[in-house]
């Protein structure tokens, strides 16, 4: 009786068999799992170079109101934005519009599976003289990535285009990219006045605080129109 | 600012503007102003300040860094005001008439005006809480966030571009020796460095008709952490059972051996 026994297990060991399969069926989706993580590009220091001298955008300081600086770049009449094309990082959306909580934050998108970036409807129309502002989000617990994903891949010298509700095509150029902490948003050298018709495309990066729910940050692209066209 | 994501985008918000229905939000009929604060007098340091406007109720938001810290081992007062009625600008160094390298408070009134609002950390707004220092932020940066009503001639003065904030106090070390011995123009108890001007900003319209409070609320977090938990779970629970089938095997061996 025991002899076929032992036999038969040094032939075919079925506790062995069995083991080395779930091994290799646990290391194959442990190691699919950690490869196919997706976190959002920040964007290095660097990227927060501006491309050139000559288009810091922000207004000098004390400035009186009746000598406004001299306007720098092309100026479009007002549009509202209604597409949204950054080829770079395949962005391609259509533009909702978004207004103020109750609390005087930025509203942002809703959350979906198709995600879409919003324009700030108290900003000026992309195209327009001052700090036009486009949100969208990074990701959404419920479904993954989100329109601005990769924002934070955006550098000096990308262009973006935006289609507007008078069948103009703005064509913007990325100034820099920075990334802020949200308790240290610089709000001013956001949506402050600027001497260009300028561009601020908003989305989170840095760490998700998971106590709050919120990323702890804002990366911010900061675009300025270079040309336009019939769309 | 941090709050649930949800909370942030109520839906029926965002479903109003989605069908494009204009004035609904409290902010289109509100006005939004903004100021660089810059050194004067040598001070280091710099800030900003944002006001909304919503009729004569002011939401301001100010931050500045980089003023003197303390004051007789204590945090420094930087009384701060909104000037009024003047030329609506900043003081050059042209304005020192008495030659002692410092800008005082009064010499810099032809350029920034009168004492029009306070911006005092609590009660009193007006002119008159202008020199007291219990209410004043203190310290080297200050976050300062209140909404206040603004009088009618404050208002006019913000409305035509000639509203000027200031901030007041600077580090008796920066000065010169002359004007280390002075005293306050405006409090002859307190030293000219205590009440004279540190920064300066003129308040214009801002070119959006309402400037957002800070950070944005664009992110839901799911590619922040640990992505595909389940599958890892999963992974590790059959190799815990691989690890497991392959122990029983050998115990059998062995008994079997045995």
């Amino acid at each position: 009786m025991h002899e076929p026994q032992h036999h038969g297990r040094r032939r075919l060991p079925p506790f062995a068999v069995l083991a080395v399969v779930l091994l290799f069926a646990g290391a194959a989706l442990v190691t699919g799992a950690l490869h196919s993580q997706r976190h959002p590009p920040q964007p290095p220091a660097s990227a927060a170079t501006p491309l050139t001298t000559m288009s810091s955008p922000t207004v000098p300081a004390g400035t009186p109101p009746r000598h406004s600086p001299a306007v720098i770049g092309p100026v479009l009449a007002r549009a509202v934005p209604v597409h949204l094309d950054i080829p770079e990082i395949e962005v391609n959306t259509d533009l909702l519009q978004l207004g103020l909580n109750p609390d005087h934050s930025v509203q942002v998108p809703p959350l979906s599976r198709h995600s879409e970036a919003g324009w700030y409807r108290y900003s000026p129309t992309p195209g327009q003289l001052g700090p036009s502002v486009i949100l969208g989000h990074v990701d959404s617990a419920e479904y993954g990535p989100a329109v601005f994903f990769r924002l934070g891949a955006l550098r000096p010298g990308h262009t973006l285009s935006i289609t507007r509700a008078d069948h103009t095509a703005a064509v913007f150029r990325i100034d820099r990219v920075v990334s802020y902490p949200k308790d240290h948003f610089p709000t001013l050298e956001v949506y402050g006045n600027t001497n260009t018709a300028a561009l601020r495309l908003i989305t989170c990066g840095g760490k998700f605080d998971l106590s709050t729910r919120n990323y702890e940050s804002n990366i911010v692209a900061y675009a300025s129109l270079i040309s336009s066209h019939p769309a | 600012m941090k709050k649930p994501l949800l909370l942030l985008a109520p839906a029926a918000a965002i479903g109003l503007t989605l069908l494009g229905v204009p004035g609904t939000a409290s902010a289109a009929d509100s006005n939004s102003y903004q100021a660089q604060l810059n050194a004067l007098n040598h001070a280091s340091g710099s800030g900003s300040v944002m006001i909304t406007l919503s009729g004569s109720q002011a939401t301001v938001t100010e931050h500045f860094s980089g003023l003197a810290a303390t004051f007789g081992g204590k945090p420094y007062p930087h009384v701060q005001h909104i000037h009024i009625g003047a030329m609506g600008q900043c003081p050059t160094n042209s304005a020192d008439q008495n030659g002692d390298g410092v800008i005082s408070t009064t010499e810099g009134a032809p350029s920034y005006g009168a004492i029009g609002t306070t911006l005092s950390t609590s009660g009193d707004t007006s002119p008159a809480a202008g020199t007291t220092l219990t209410v004043a932020p203190s310290g080297a940066s200050t976050d300062y966030h209140r909404t206040i009503t603004l009088d009618s001639k404050t208002l006019a003065s913000l409305k035509a571009g000639t509203a000027v904030v200031v901030v007041h106090g600077l580090d008796p070390a920066t000065l010169s020796k002359t004007a280390q011995g002075e005293k306050s123009d405006l409090v002859p108890s307190l030293p000219l460095a205590a009440t004279s001007p540190a920064l300066c900003g003129t308040l214009v319209a801002s070119q959006m008709s309402s400037i957002p409070g800070g950070s944005a609320a664009t992110g839901g977090g799911s590619t922040a952490g640990l992505q595909h938990e389940g599958w890892i779970e999963l992974g590790a629970g059959l190799m815990l059972a691989g690890a497991a089938a392959g122990g029983l095997g050998l115990r059998r061996r062995s008994i079997a051996g045995n």
